[in-house]
């Protein structure tokens, strides 16, 4: 029977076996480097003092009363989570603009729950279509508004930034508040113009710095570049760790489901489905 | 699952993809692509959750005579196209010349005419930001049209000067723009990644 000492030489053994194995892949300096920027951005995040601070950023402080106004008049709120979408080929960058777009829509559909407003939201990408579901479904929490959540509706228009573009021109009809918060890149003004178009009230919101000029031409307010990541600190993320977990509850549902329903249909000699839906 | 375990989780696989980054090692280069992995796999099965909303939403839409019912069944027949397309008994997947037709003689010329409309849309974007802001669309559309004219097709001594001032325009203070859009842009985006990672917005479990 091993001692304590024999198991602690064979632990050690294991790391010095681990680091001999290894080499440095950048050299040193930018290894330690990459190590100092990492610290000191834990730093700045640790530090709620060292946070951001600002008003009246993009306008969304008038949110709640533009939602009244929808409520009484009857029309409906919708938003856009760009084109960029989470599990898509676009840049990291554009990507983590749609999940910093989360807490706008959360907080957009605080007022819209409270007021009563029916609210939708589309986006191209299916990961970003259970976070946004996530989202709303908190949003109706907090505000203990359940039996509105019917009328909210999260719709996934397909892939692509065409996709987006087509479907906000094709279905573009006046809102009562419109919003579009997001990654956009060519098809920025497309999208733009059909989900915000004829809005009484509208919001354009993006971090993506060749369309900066399309949030100001259309929108009432606007948020560009880092003011999209700055408005949604200021609004905070609440709720956004709550729905990470909602929506990887849901995906990891649904790719144990994919994994049945492949299995199977490999199993009765049907398709390679993984292979098709991979694009492998 | 909760938040303290999906907040574990993010930050192991986090750690294991920044190492591989860093470190030559066989094994983590290993546990790197498992993550990898199961991140595809995750997309996936969101991507067929997300097909089959789509479809759901629409085929409602034509039960019950809502919205656009013309749109909803050519919706429906292109994705049914191209799902027998792509997985019919004998078919290649994606790469399948019936796949691949489809995207090249539908999908794309679609595509390029959705984009096509973008200088018409662009016109109608300055019409309504001279309606809501005059002075902001002002100087953006006299900075446009500036542009324009130093990119105007001219020879001769006038052609270069423009030449000369459509490079420093683009070099200098366009330049100037973008750096600091993206150095604000990349700053935030690295502080407010990591806030959302680790979970540091004072939610419940």
């Amino acid at each position: 029977m091993p001692n304590l000492g024999e198991l602690a030489s064979y632990l050690v053994g294991l790391v010095t076996d681990a680091i001999g194995s290894s080499e440095m892949r950048l050299g040193a300096v930018p290894t330690v480097a990459i190590l100092i920027v990492l610290l000191v951005l834990l730093s700045l995040i640790a530090r709620p003092e060292a946070r951001w601070s600002g008003k009246g950023l993009g306008g969304l402080g008038r949110v709640g009363r533009v939602m009244a106004l929808a409520a009484e008049s009857g029309a409906d709120a919708t938003i856009s989570l760009g084109s960029a979408g989470i599990s898509r080929g676009a840049s990291a960058t554009e990507r983590f603009q749609t999940l910093a777009a989360l807490p706008l829509v959360g907080y957009v559909a605080d007022a819209a729950a409270r007021a009563g407003v029916p609210l939708r939201v589309t986006t191209n990408d299916p990961v970003a279509a259970v976070l946004a579901q996530a989202t709303l479904a908190g949003a109706h929490r907090r505000t203990a508004t359940p039996e509105r959540a019917s009328a909210a509706a999260i719709e996934y228009v397909g892939d692509g930034r065409a996709a987006a573009a087509a479907f906000a021109l094709a279905t573009a009809r006046p809102h009562g508040v419109a919003m579009v918060a997001g990654g956009l890149a060519e098809d920025a003004m497309l999208v733009l113009d059909g989900v915000l178009g004829d809005a009484e009230w509208s919001v354009g919101a993006t971090a993506s710095a060749s369309q900066a000029a399309g949030p100001l031409l259309d929108g009432d307010g606007s948020l560009i570049g880092p003011e999209l990541f700055q408005a949604a600190a200021e609004i905070s993320a609440r709720g956004h760790a709550r729905t990470a977990v909602l929506a990887a509850n849901r995906l990891i549902w649904g790719a144990i489901g994919l994994l049945l329903a492949g299995s199977l249909i490999t199993w009765a000699g049907g398709t390679e489905v993984a292979a098709f839906l991979t694009g492998r | 699952m909760r938040r303290s375990i999906l907040t574990g989780i993010v930050l192991a696989t986090g750690l294991v993809v920044l190492l591989d980054l860093m470190v030559v090692n066989p094994s983590l280069d290993d546990a790197a692509q498992a993550v990898n992995e199961v991140l595809v796999l995750l997309a996936a099965a969101a991507a067929v959750g997300g097909g089959a909303t789509l479809v759901a939403f629409h085929a409602r839409n034509l039960a019950s005579g809502d919205g656009d019912s013309t749109g909803s069944i050519v919706l429906l027949v292109g994705m049914a196209a191209i799902l027998v397309a792509g997985l019919r008994p004998g078919s290649s997947g994606s790469s399948d010349p019936a796949v691949l037709w489809l995207v090249a003689a539908l999908l794309a010329p679609i595509a390029a005419s959705v984009f096509a409309l973008l200088f018409v849309f662009l016109l109608g974007a300055f019409r309504r930001g001279f309606a809501l802001r005059v002075r902001e669309t002002s100087l953006m559309a006299g900075a446009a049209a500036l542009v324009l004219v130093t990119l105007l097709p001219i020879g001769g001594q006038a052609g270069e000067w423009l030449t000369t001032g459509a490079g420093w325009l683009r070099d200098v203070p366009l330049a100037g723009v973008f750096r600091g859009l993206l150095i604000g842009i990349g700053i935030l985006v690295a502080v407010s990644a990591a806030r959302s990672l680790l979970a540091l917005d004072g939610d419940d479990d």
